[in-house]
């Protein structure tokens, strides 16, 4: 009887096990991240050619996020320019996971109508479908818009195509003197324009999170001092021109404040100037190394900024308002120029390796880094406002060039096409 | 004078008269105050006739009787014999008073003669006269003597003839006395035998009743035997089938544990080739699954998916999701990209993946 009860029992746990109730379950986990594949299908033309190539700079801006893998044109089956031209089953094919399809109509070649439908390939389902009227000036600028609607439907994250980069150019004039210039350019480093020319150095340009003020460094009165200039009205204001150095201006996360290096003190130490009052706390307190470099975490509470209190360069980490710095980075022998990602989790810096920089990025929370680039003279990263790309400076023939890197390593571009040696970019803020 | 004569022969008369009424008084008895005065209206001649024909009748029945009875009983003979005797001695007794009454009248004549011839002298001179009255006289008397008689002999006649009736009513009485005597013997003789036969149909019955008792008991013994016989049998025949089922039990049971354990291995089979396509499908999705770039912290979400036959997706649903589109469609993407799935040729580890889930998590 027990025996025929344990049979019993041993049979309905059997069944129990076996999953004929619960359904059959697989886990997928890793999966890889690699990039979208995504068919961006020229779009279709009506009236007046218009004067730039939309779904060009799309699928450039998509691609060099590194995370999507836009089709080649050669490999586009069809071009549908409309919903009901699309046959799913044809993009399935090409395993393309989205489609992006739109047209481009004008009656007098100045302003433009244009209309996109993004589509999910395997759903058979329009994603986003918007329609825009613009003058041909902003063609460019909608392109970007574009862009970045594409990327954040598809990737959940903001895009960046819309913000701007800051960059100093240096020139050489034909009598052999130099000019200095800070340039602002679209995030793909295309359409630079210049919001401030000098003969003398222009240095460590800073984005305040309003989007419209930069902070900088000139000599152009014979000496280092921090301007914090307007861009949409060109108005620009001396904020630190204390003896001795004033130099790497970083914009507290709400604006108000300026984390400056001062050697006022005959020591470069790190200060934060209030704007409103003009005034200035001293954060380090160290008078045999230099510390400069600040930029603010996220929280605004603390400073990250790079000292060689320890003999060599490093970063290290203090409250905003003082006190005891605590060492970040214990890898190499160099580690400098620190940028902060927007969540506060990465920190990207300058990371000297046998004499050689390169950009790499640090866990702050595990501490783990991870050089991104193979380049020698990477200097000044700078993260963009969505935390996926790292803009800095490297050196291509000798002189200096734009780049970008996705915070993986995976992708790495050139930015921007310009004849002048380019130096100390910084990524925008998201536009306001 | 004359009234003397008168006197005295009206006392011989008389004394004459008493004795025959006394002597039918004596034959007649009762019968006689009841019937006297039909009997002197009859006419006489008839009267004598009758009674001789009466006479034979009487001796003719008797005789017949006597046929008749001796015939059939000797015991009637017998009182036929003393009703005969009987009725000599009565006839010679009224032969005897016959005769006393002739001597009498005998004696009565003498003494009339002497007193007629004491008297001749004194009649003579009325003797004429006399003679013709005393001849009337005589005539009348013989008449009324005759009459007399002739009426006691009717009387006796009578009376014997009633005697004769009498006894013959007594033989009849007899007679039916007998009969029913008879009857009553043969009745009774039938009721014995009545009683006879009925006592021997009881006995007959009794013994039947007996002997259906004795059978019924026989029969009823036979029964319990049987009956244990039977009892005995179907115990016999439980215990086999109590053995029979126990073994079948035992069988079944071996049986089953059998089928369980081919079960278990049939299971473990499919479960092992579910869990090789599992892992071959898992590896497939793995590969065509876009993990967004951002999708590090903690998101998971769950779809069902259906197949169709070959392993093309029919359908893919979110039925849990991550809270995160993107992530959710980077899933269903994956699922339908990585189509057509492997599938096992087994139909019951297919069976499995007719319609399954997979629970997409990053590392």
């Amino acid at each position: 009887m027990f025996t025929r009860w344990l049979k019993v029992v041993a049979t309905l746990m059997l069944f129990a096990s076996w999953p004929a109730h619960a359904l059959l379950t697989i886990e997928i986990t890793g999966g890889s991240e690699a990039a979208l594949p995504i068919a961006v299908v020229p779009f279709g033309n009506e009236g007046f050619a218009p004067p730039e190539d939309i779904s060009s700079i799309i699928s450039n801006d998509l691609k060099s996020s590194g995370r999507f893998a836009p089709l080649k044109q050669s490999e586009l089956i069809s071009q549908p320019h409309e919903g009901q031209q699309v046959n799913f089953a044809d993009w399935r094919l090409l395993r393309s996971e989205g489609l992006l399809i739109g047209k481009v109509s004008s009656q007098d070649g100045e302003n433009y109508q244009v209309q996109f439908q993004l589509f999910d390939v395997y759903k058979s389902q329009q994603l986003v479908g918007k329609r825009y009227n613009v003058p041909a000036s902003g063609m460019r600028t909608l392109a970007h818009q574009i862009a970045d609607i594409v990327y954040e439907t598809l990737t959940g994250e903001k895009g960046v195509f819309s913000t701007r980069l800051a960059f100093v150019t240096e020139m050489k004039n034909a009598d052999g003197s130099k000019r200095y210039a800070l340039q602002i350019s679209d995030a793909d480093g295309a359409n630079p324009r210049t919001v401030l020319q000098s003969r003398q150095p222009i240095m460590s340009p800073s984005w305040a999170p309003d989007d419209n003020r930069l902070a900088y460094v000139t000599f152009e009165n014979a000496k280092s001092e921090i301007f914090v200039q307007e861009l949409s009205t060109g108005k620009r204001q001396s904020v630190a021109s204390f003896r001795g150095l004033n130099s790497a201006p970083a914009w507290s996360p709400d604006g108000k404040k300026l984390a400056v290096t001062l050697s006022k003190n005959g020591n470069p130490e790190i200060y934060v100037l209030e704007l409103s009052s003009g005034k200035l706390s001293r954060v380090t307190h160290n008078s045999q190394a230099i510390d400069t470099e600040a930029v603010w975490m996220p929280n605004g509470r603390e400073i990250l900024f790079t000292s060689d209190r320890g003999g060599r360069p490093q970063i290290y980490k203090v409250n905003a308002d003082g006190g005891r710095a605590e060492r970040l980075t214990f890898e190499g022998n160099y580690n400098a120029s620190a940028d902060i990602s927007p969540d506060g989790r990465m920190m990207t810096l300058v990371h000297g390796v046998n004499g050689k920089f390169h950009i790499a990025v640090q866990d702050l929370e595990t501490g783990a880094v991870q050089v991104l680039t193979e380049t020698r003279a990477d200097e000044s990263p700078s993260f963009a406002p969505n935390g996926r790309m790292i803009l800095y400076a490297t050196e291509q023939k000798g002189r200096g060039v734009l780049a970008a890197v996705s915070v993986d390593g995976r992708i790495k571009q050139r930015l921007g096409e310009s004849g002048s040696a380019v130096r100390e970019p910084a990524w925008s803020p998201f536009k306001k | 004078m004359k009234h003397n004569i008168v006197d005295n022969l009206f006392a011989g008369a008389s004394s004459l008269v008493l004795h025959v009424v006394l002597f039918a008084m004596f034959i007649i008895g009762m019968d006689l105050t009841s019937t006297p005065k039909p009997l002197a209206q009859q006419p006489q001649k008839e009267i004598v006739q009758a009674t001789v024909l009466d006479e034979t009748l009487v001796e003719e029945e008797v005789a017949r009787l006597e046929k008749l009875e001796q015939e059939k009983k000797n015991a009637e003979k017998e009182r036929q014999q003393k009703v005969q005797e009987q009725l000599e001695e009565t006839q010679k007794e009224l032969a005897r008073k016959e005769q006393e009454y002739q001597d009498m009248e005998e004696r009565a004549r003498i003494e009339a003669e002497q007193r007629a011839k004491a008297a001749e002298e004194e009649k003579q001179r009325i003797a004429e006269l006399e003679q013709q009255r005393k001849q009337e006289e005589e005539k009348r008397l013989e008449a009324e003597k005759q009459r007399k008689l002739e009426e006691e002999r009717k009387q006796k006649v009578e009376a014997e003839r009633k005697q004769a009736e009498i006894e013959k009513q007594k033989v009849e009485a007899e007679k039916k006395r007998l009969e029913e005597e008879k009857r009553k013997a043969e009745a009774e003789r039938k009721r014995l035998e009545e009683e006879k036969k009925k006592a021997a149909e009881e006995k007959k019955r009794l013994e039947e009743e007996k002997r259906k008792a004795e059978e019924a008991k026989r029969k009823a013994e036979a029964e319990k035997k049987r009956l244990e016989e039977e009892k005995r049998k179907a115990e016999e025949a439980k215990r086999k089938a109590e053995e029979e089922a126990r073994r079948k039990a035992a069988e079944s049971d071996l049986q089953r544990q059998l089928e369980q354990e081919q079960q278990e291995r049939e299971a473990r089979r499919v479960k092992g080739v579910v869990d090789q396509y599992s892992l071959m499908i898992q590896q497939r999705v793995k590969r065509y699954w876009l993990r967004p770039a951002n999708a590090q912290s903690g998101l998971q979400c769950t779809v069902q998916v259906s197949l169709l036959p070959g392993g093309d997706v029919k359908n893919v649903k979110i039925v849990k999701s991550s809270g995160n589109a993107v992530f959710d469609r980077s899933a269903e993407t994956a699922v339908y990209k990585a189509a057509p799935l492997p599938q096992p040729s087994d139909p019951k580890a297919a069976a499995e993946f007719r319609n399954f889930q997979f629970n997409f998590k990053p590392e």
